[in-house]
């Protein structure tokens, strides 16, 4: 099969298509079958190099030549990343555990119906059949819905390196837009999703079905203890990252109504300007977003 | 045309689409599917400035990467001609293949990379390094307009490519003795995204320049392609092969279309190219930019006595064939709609700027001009106090007008404009009663009457091509029948047509009947597929073929069972005596005598079974008359489009709940064919309306290039869509036939545009530009301080 004319040039990126015109620029491909493996190769190569997961965002980045890794190290043969591990208090999801594969999960949806519902989201089936869980979190795309729920839910990621592994929590993660706190050594390779949830619930305005959000927010509810009140409200696609609307869910803690709720929540944001909404827009969406999961928590009139 | 039973008519026939099995089994052969031995690939360098002057172009580089063929400059391509300049009273553009010293916008080709394949080529396009000198950028109209403005050509006294003066001065008084109401209204660029992009493969084969490309125009582009490098027609073969979607942006001739063919005649090799998703947003046509300034003089009893515009163009750098001020010379053509308006004028002006050309996009500048005059008319209903409905009811063309001509000389010679309008209001009432419940915020209903020109002479409006059209009848030795024809389809179901066509028409079943299309060495020359005219003008054609073709199996026929010729009638396949049905021989009987017993023929008879026809519409005129009058098109289909729609108020999101198109195209051929061509209208309609933009910056950068910001509709955001058929014959047409492929997306936008400001006609909102989004409609009601809204949804 001729697939761009030199031996470098991995199989599946000229063939997805046959033999067509998807056309990045040469980069070296590694596909390790161990997590070892794969960390060593980005111990040495570092910045020079770029796993891939599902590759819903970097193929398309590579054929614009946008991306341009050195080499690419396919994590899709590394067999200690993929699968849920079940526990009474948490879900543990491996990074390249695909959203396709999590959406069709029953036990999952039983315990935990927003990540389900989130899932229905992300794109189109093709994509989340691809797509990853961990994938998407690395991505860091600030209107994507998984890196909201993982901050709305307190979940945790874990990280490896040739150092050895630590734990980040969704709060620390995301940075910036397409920025988190990982080195350039190191992996996700994990989710641990608390279930102490009550209620949690997702809703986003897209221009299409499909769409990244224009703006959107997950919710969500537990027993308050002496230092949390148990309420979360994370907005997405209306900043650089998902954002905590931290004054609105005390509003709503308050038994504030509706009302006071929405405009504490469009208060806490300082939403972007792009050619598919104005920043003035996702203010109001976030507002009429925060009315309606309000409504679903069933802690506001 | 002589007797026979066959001949009588035409009957509609629903048959599914012989081409879809083919299509929808993965068997459909692509230019993209083209595979020769040792092909090389193409990759184009495309200008990263919107406008500059190219000081130098240095492919020393990219000339030595790895597995480069050739790399070619516009200097290197000085020998090919430009593309011809056709059109009269409009500025010459001189369009060059490759750009030589001047680029006028973000993706104008630069230079080619051929290479062992696509990879090497882009890797070396990288490589090339063009000089620019950056020039200052005209980024849109009203900077084109502007005194002083930077020219885009430099001997030209201004950026306009096109300015039309009418002058009338009792139009003049009317608008100064009467109530005059005037309104804006905008459209934004943006265009057809065919599933498959353009593409071109160019071989030479025994001296003969042998072209694939994705086009609806074949033999036109093989013209272009003799006329630039010089080469005799007789010498190129244009094959189209299956085309994924042209919607107008494919009857344009490209510089790809030139650049390929001479690489491969130069290189003596195959080589190929195919545009990607983001050169087709830089480098394939764009569409429908326009401003219209529209005014409407009332009189005391609220009837509209004259509309007149002012509309501007903004076509890109205008560097395209056929020239991309066509549809606007529609648009100018289109202001009275299908209402009697006794008097009206358009003033056009098209202007340069440093964007991707412009062109056609279905509709072909209809859909501009019926977004302003269907909000126009909204508006006088508001400001002189009357009911919309009413307004447009009482202004309708009514049978008893017809035929009727317009103020501006387009001659409608049949229609159901009153009728399809009161079935669209009956259905929108009652849909609007049904649907009410489901609403989550405001619910309302807006109308969108229109005509749409069929079969046009582009010669009006492009310079080029007129009006003909010929097809080929050839009955084979076995009895089966051939039909050729130079039409250039891109999946509306033409293979379907003309066998329908040949085989009605000559009295043949349809599955003896072989489609040839797309091929200028197998068929005549024609003009190719493009302003709803292919049935109509198809039907033309094959008429006067079978005709022929008829007469001298009549004859044979005749001869074999003893009989007059003019007894004999061909049904199903076989001729046989009129009132004597066991008389009768096969088609393949005839054809072995024609072709094997030529010396059993009847004296004077020719060998051979086959017969050409060539269609000219009659009574359409190629240019304006002493009067500015220009009836452009050989009839004109009507519709009504009518939607339901639910409108978010605290968000601003439209939400279509029900769409209606009452369309009259005459005689359906085949029904379930219009009930898809409407169906897709629709949703590029719905685009238009809500979703799609081309966007740029102030220095004539494109700010959408990929399918995450172009948002075409999918299957959710289509609404259920009701498809109501009348059918008023033509009194012009072979058969009464009128054409149906462009209406579907005409009516759209304003028929949405209506609806959402029908929900929220309280707030007193008043859209005047598309797309509709979110964002507009919010902005507009917080500029609208409304009660209702502070709630949220």
């Amino acid at each position: 099969m001729r697939c761009g004319g030199r031996a470098a040039r991995p199989a599946w990126t000229g063939c997805w298509w046959g033999e067509d015109v998807v056309k990045p620029a040469p980069f070296r491909y590694l596909r390790p079958t161990s997590l070892d493996e794969a960390l060593d190769a980005l111990a040495t190569l570092g910045d020079e190099a770029k796993p891939i997961a599902g590759g819903q965002s970097l193929v398309p980045m590579l054929n614009f030549r946008l991306a341009r890794p050195g080499v690419l190290i396919d994590l899709g043969r590394i067999p200690a990343l993929t699968g849920v591990h079940r526990t009474d208090g948490s879900l543990r999801i491996g990074a390249m555990t695909r959203q396709r594969v999590l959406e069709l999960d029953q036990d999952i949806a039983d315990r935990l119906p927003v990540l389900r519902a989130a899932l229905r989201h992300v794109g189109h089936v093709q994509i989340r059949t691809r797509g990853t869980i961990g994938g998407s979190l690395a991505h860091a795309d600030a209107a994507a819905e998984l890196p909201a729920l993982a901050l709305a839910l307190d979940a945790t990621v874990e990280v490896a390196s040739v150092a050895g592994t630590r734990t980040v929590a969704a709060a620390d993660l995301f940075l910036g837009p397409w920025t988190t706190c990982l080195a350039p050594d190191e992996l996700l390779t994990r989710v641990d999703v608390p279930l102490a949830w009550q209620r949690a619930a997702i809703v986003e305005l897209a221009r299409r079905h499909g769409d990244f959000a224009l703006a959107g927010v997950v919710g969500a509810r537990r027993p308050a203890t002496t230092d949390d009140a148990g309420i979360r409200l994370v907005g997405f696609g209306v900043g650089w990252t998902p954002v905590r609307l931290t004054e609105a869910e005390a509003a709503l803690a308050a038994g504030g109504s509706a009302e006071v709720v929405a405009d504490a929540a469009a208060a806490g944001i300082d939403p972007i300007d792009d050619i598919h909404a104005d920043a003035a827009w996702r203010r109001d969406g976030l507002r009429a977003l925060v009315t309606r999961i309000a409504d679903q928590l069933g802690v506001a009139a | 045309m002589s007797g026979g039973a066959a001949t009588a008519g035409l009957v509609a026939d629903p048959r599914p689409r012989r081409e879809d099995p083919r299509l929808l089994t993965g068997q459909g052969s692509y230019v993209a599917d083209v595979r020769l031995p040792g092909m090389l690939e193409a990759a184009f360098v495309r200008s990263p400035l919107a406008h500059a002057r190219i000081r130098a172009v240095d492919t020393d580089a990219a000339r030595a990467a790895p597995g480069v063929i050739a790399v070619l400059t516009g200097a290197d391509l000085s020998d090919v001609e430009p593309f011809p300049d056709l059109r009269e009273r409009t500025r010459p553009v001189r369009q060059r293949a490759l750009c030589i010293d001047r680029v006028r916008y973000v993706g104008a080709p630069l230079a080619v990379v051929v290479a062992e394949d696509r990879y090497l080529a882009e890797d070396a396009a990288e490589l090339v390094d063009a000089d620019l000198e950056e020039l200052p950028v005209v980024a849109d109209m009203d900077a084109a307009l502007a005194p002083g403005a930077p020219l885009l050509y430099d001997d030209w006294p201004d950026d306009r490519i096109v300015a039309t003066a009418p002058v009338d001065p009792e139009l003049d008084a009317i608008f100064e003795t009467h109530q005059v109401v005037r309104g804006t209204y905008r459209m934004q660029r943006h265009t057809a995204m065919p599933m498959e992009t353009r593409g071109v493969v160019a071989t030479v084969e025994r001296g003969r320049l042998l072209v694939w490309t994705s086009t609806q125009v074949p033999h036109v582009v093989r013209t272009v392609i003799a006329r630039t490098l010089g080469l005799p027609e007789h010498r190129i073969r244009v094959v189209a092969g299956d085309v994924g979607g042209g919607f107008g942006s494919k009857l344009h001739v490209y510089p790809e279309e030139v650049v390929i063919p001479a690489l491969a005649w130069r290189l003596r090799r195959p080589v190929r190219w195919i545009e990607d998703r983001r050169e087709h947003f830089l480098a394939s046509s764009h569409a429908r930019h326009q401003r219209h300034d529209l005014e409407a003089a009332v009189d005391e009893r609220g009837d509209i006595v004259a509309v007149r515009g002012d509309l501007v163009c903004d076509v890109g750098s205008g560097e395209i064939l056929p020239p991309g001020v066509a549809p606007a010379f529609v648009s100018a053509g289109s202001i009275t709609g299908p209402y009697r308006f006794p008097r009206s004028q358009a003033r056009l002006t098209c202007v340069v700027t440093n964007k991707t050309p412009s062109g056609a996009y279905r509709g072909f500048g209809t859909p501009e001009i019926v977004f302003a005059l269907e909000r126009l008319l909204e508006r006088v209903a508001r400001e002189t106090g009357q009911d919309p409905v009413e307004l447009r009811r009482r202004h309708l063309i009514r049978p008893e007008d017809l035929p009727y001509e317009t103020p501006n000389g387009r001659r409608i010679d049949s229609g159901s404009h009153l009728e399809a309008f009161e079935r669209a209001v009956a259905w929108a009432e009652t849909t609007r009663e049904r649907l009410a419940p489901t609403a989550r915020g405001s619910i309302g209903v807006g109308y969108a009457n229109y005509i749409e020109g069929v079969s046009p002479n582009y010669h009006a409006t492009s310079g080029l091509w007129a009006q003909q059209e010929t097809s080929t009848l050839r009955i084979e030795p076995d009895g089966t029948v051939v039909v050729a024809s130079g039409l250039g389809p891109m999946g509306q179901g033409t293979e379907t047509m003309l066998a329908t066509l040949a085989s009605q028409l000559l009295g043949v079943p349809h599955d003896q009947v072989e489609v040839r299309l797309g091929d200028t060495d197998l068929s005549p020359y024609g003009l190719g597929s493009f302003g709803s005219r292919s049935t109509v003008v198809a039907a033309g054609a094959v008429q006067l073929a079978a005709g022929r073709l008829l007469d001298k199996v009549r004859t044979i026929a005749g001869h074999l069972l003893e009989a007059s010729a003019t007894d004999i009638e061909l049904v199903d396949g076989r001729a046989r005596v009129v009132g004597s049905p066991d008389r009768s021989v096969g088609l393949a009987e005839v054809a072995h005598l024609a072709y094997f017993r030529t010396f059993d023929l009847p004296p004077g008879t020719e060998p051979g079974l086959e017969a050409t026809g060539a269609y000219e519409q009659p009574g359409v005129d190629h240019r304006p008359n002493a009067q500015g009058k220009l009836n452009i098109c050989l009839t004109y289909a009507n519709s009504t489009h009518a939607c339901v729609v639910d409108v978010d108020r605290a968000t601003g999101v439209v939400r279509l709940l029900a769409h209606l198109a009452v369309h009259d195209a005459g005689l359906l051929l085949n029904p379930q064919v219009v009930d898809g061509q409407i169906m897709g209208g629709v949703a590029q309609g719905i685009g238009g309306a809500l979703y799609e933009q081309l966007l740029h910056d102030a220095d004539g950068q494109p700010l959408v290039t990929s399918f995450m910001d172009y948002l075409v509709p999918g299957a959710p955001e289509v609404p259920e869509l009701t498809i109501d058929h009348l059918s008023t014959p033509s009194t012009t047409t072979p058969f009464g036939l009128k054409g149906a492929g462009e209406a579907g997306a005409t009516g759209v936008p304003a028929a949405i545009a209506n609806a959402v400001c029908d929900a929220l006609r309280d707030t007193g909102i008043d859209i005047t530009q598309t797309p509709i989004t979110p964002s507009s409609i919010r902005a507009a009601l917080r500029a609208t301080p409304d009660p209702t809204t502070t709630e949220g949804s």
